[in-house]
């Protein structure tokens, strides 16, 4: 009887312990990809079945609450940004002179035709701060020793999914493998990192790549250019007036 | 012999005969006219919606029909034209991309129908350039946009302003772009007017980052009735796999329907036409047995044959039918000609009332010549069935009795 009382409670114990370091390795790989701020250059590739385009633009962070997004090329939608601010986001078309505000409804939208959503995009919710997180049995990828943490929505966040499972490897912390699912476990999307690079000075994937479950011959590609970090930006760069200046 | 002899008999009263004779004139004029009323309604409807927009046939890329999507879209280039335009029966075939964006200007945002359009084959189709009402026509890869004169009013628009379209183009791509308003243009049916923008099919291409694609080809034919033959043509023709090709019928299946259930309330109004016209026949056939019931006496009387005088009889129902029917064409044609030619409009609040449903306010006349052959058969075949009653009294004619009776 008291052995079976143990190992319960030594088995919460351990749960416990676990969920802490779940958390850590999240927020560990999370803080290594982002940083504090930093800024990237990006090329997007959206693949169908009979046709793709790319799409180069620039961004930059600050924390997870401000993010600005500038469309490079092609011509046609040159110097068309993205500003987010905390839980709103507004986009910038030049072309026709106006900031459209997008509505919280647009937000599982897809974003310029990708398989990224507007919520992708402003990351509205944190892996780390929406979730819990629970560890499970290791596993490997492609020869690489990797946690498997599933995420689980808090139930007062504001969150797409209602699952994630994300492969983060030992040695870098880097994710390599994350599967989103809907509220009834359906599998939505996969994203997949590959071709680990240095950029700003971190051994980081420089290659995204999201494929939608249900039409496996869709994906888009994002490639990391370059990526800076903790660079010199206050959250007054991230306004409206300079979304429109931004270059 | 047995002609002359119905001739002449015919002619012997000849009070009895023209009420006979009038009587099946009027049914073949009144059911001529009703009928070509009807159908050259029909005409009218589909000539409305089918030549003056979708076009007799349209072409697409399959599964647009299903997911009328600017994704949807198909590949179009002077190959295919050439091959569309090279069909026997092909006037013109007119390019078009289709697809909703909001429009706005200044304050006011409203949902509307771009439609991308190559100027002058597009006024081969619907005549555009005639619906314009203010400014000017498109020009071949215009940067400008005809404005329907319902969404320009409702936006506050006018010639020189600049609209602002925003939507979503090819794949996602973003859709915005500023257009100056160059026309505004008047349309009959409500739901074009109030939605309809109009820009080069450039232009359009442009806006939607469509690459050298359309989302349809309609196509102009010479004669409509060729419709039938020109799609066996076509599907011979091009890859069906990537287009689909379609007829009127299968662009308008509402239109079709809605006409097919006209056309039965159409045909059972004509049968109770032809009801109460058998009837009136009828009633003139017995009113003159009855009356040469004692002729009918004296001539058996005298050794006439009964096959004799019934042959004679039927001859001049047949001679008298055969006078009507043609008496009634030929006075139902003319009027029918005329106003073929010059349809009835209406006016006023009862014009008003009708194009609210969407219709136009005139009545149309149809020349189709099966038209008149099926009335003149259908009375003459009435006239058959129905001559056969004085047969069937001389059959049983009792010379005595008939005489004494009459």
């Amino acid at each position: 009887m008291m052995k079976c009382i143990l190992s319960v409670f030594l088995l919460a114990l351990s749960t416990l312990t676990y969920g802490q370091e779940a958390i850590d390795i999240i927020r560990k790989a999370d803080d290594k990809f982002k940083g504090k701020s930093n800024t990237s250059e990006m090329k997007m590739t959206i693949v169908r079945p009979d046709w793709k385009r790319e799409i180069t633009m620039k961004g930059w962070a600050l924390g997870n609450d401000y993010s600005i997004i500038l469309v490079t090329a092609p011509a046609r939608d040159k110097g068309q940004a993205f500003l987010k601010r905390e839980n709103e986001m507004w986009n910038w078309q030049p072309t026709i002179d106006r900031v459209i505000k997008l509505p919280p409804s647009m937000m599982l939208q897809s974003w310029m035709g990708s398989d990224f959503t507007n919520d992708d995009l402003v990351k509205e919710s944190s892996i780390v701060n929406d979730y819990s997180h629970q560890l499970e049995a290791d596993s490997t990828i492609n020869g690489m020793e990797v946690f498997k943490i599933v995420l689980t929505p808090k139930p007062e966040a504001a969150v797409v999914w209602g699952k994630i499972v994300t492969f983060i490897d030992k040695e870098e912390y880097n994710q390599h493998l994350v599967y989103y699912y809907d509220e009834d476990d359906y599998l939505v999307n996969t994203m997949v990192m590959s071709d680990l690079k240095i950029m700003g000075g971190k051994l980081l994937p420089g290659k995204l790549e999201m494929i939608p479950a249900d039409e496996p011959n869709n994906r888009t590609v994002i490639e990391y250019l370059d990526m800076e970090f903790d660079v010199d930006v206050t959250d007054k760069f991230f306004s409206l007036q300079n979304t429109k200046r931004v270059r | 012999m047995y002609t002359k002899l119905a001739w002449r008999n015919i002619w012997r009263n000849k009070r009895r005969s023209f009420i006979t004779i009038g009587s099946i004139t009027f049914a073949v004029l009144l059911a001529c006219v009703m009928r070509s009323m009807q159908l050259g309604s029909y005409d009218r409807m589909i000539e409305n919606t089918a030549r003056f927009y979708t076009g007799y046939i349209q072409i697409h890329k399959a599964g647009y029909w299903q997911e009328k999507i600017i994704d949807n879209s198909f590949n179009w280039d002077s190959a295919l034209l050439s091959q569309v335009e090279s069909t026997k029966g092909v006037h013109t075939a007119v390019p078009r991309v289709e697809s909703f964006a909001l429009a706005s200007f200044e304050n006011k945002t409203k949902g509307g129908m771009v439609l991308g359009i190559s100027p002058e084959r597009e006024h081969e189709l619907t005549l555009l350039k005639d619906k314009m009402v203010e400014g000017e026509y498109l020009l071949e890869d215009d940067e400008g946009a005809i404005v329907s004169q319902g969404l320009a009013k409702y936006l506050k628009l006018g010639l020189g302003d600049t609209l602002v379209l925003i939507g979503q183009g090819y794949h996602g791509a973003n859709a915005a772009g500023l257009f100056v308003v160059k026309g505004i243009a008047k349309f009959p049916i409500p739901e074009q007017n109030n939605q309809s923008i109009f820009i080069s099919l450039k232009k359009a291409q442009w806006f939607y980052a469509l690459p050298d694609q359309i989302t349809s080809l309609s196509i102009v034919v010479d004669k409509a009735k060729h419709v039938d033959r020109i799609l066996v043509d076509l599907n011979s023709k091009l890859d069906t796999q990537y287009l689909e090709i379609m007829g009127w019928k299968e662009l308008m299946p509402d239109l079709v329907q809605a006409i097919e259930i006209d056309n039965i309330s159409g045909r059972i109004m004509l049968w109770i036409l032809y009801a109460v016209i058998g009837f009136g026949m009828f009633g003139t056939f017995m009113m003159m047995t009855a009356e040469r019931m004692y002729e009918f006496g004296v001539m058996m009387s005298i050794g006439m044959k009964r096959l004799k005088m019934q042959v004679t009889v039927f001859l001049e129902m047949l001679m008298m039918t055969s006078i009507g029917v043609l008496a009634g064409i030929s006075i139902s044609l003319p009027l029918l000609i005329y106003y073929y030619f010059n349809p009835i409009f209406m006016s006023g609040e009862s014009a008003d009332a009708i194009e609210q449903f969407g219709i136009e306010a005139a009545y149309f006349f149809s020349m189709d010549p099966s038209l008149f052959y099926n009335q003149a058969w259908a009375i003459f075949f009435m006239a058959f069935v129905l001559g056969f009653y004085p047969l069937y009294v001389i059959q049983h004619l009792k010379p005595v009795q008939a005489m004494r009776e009459a």
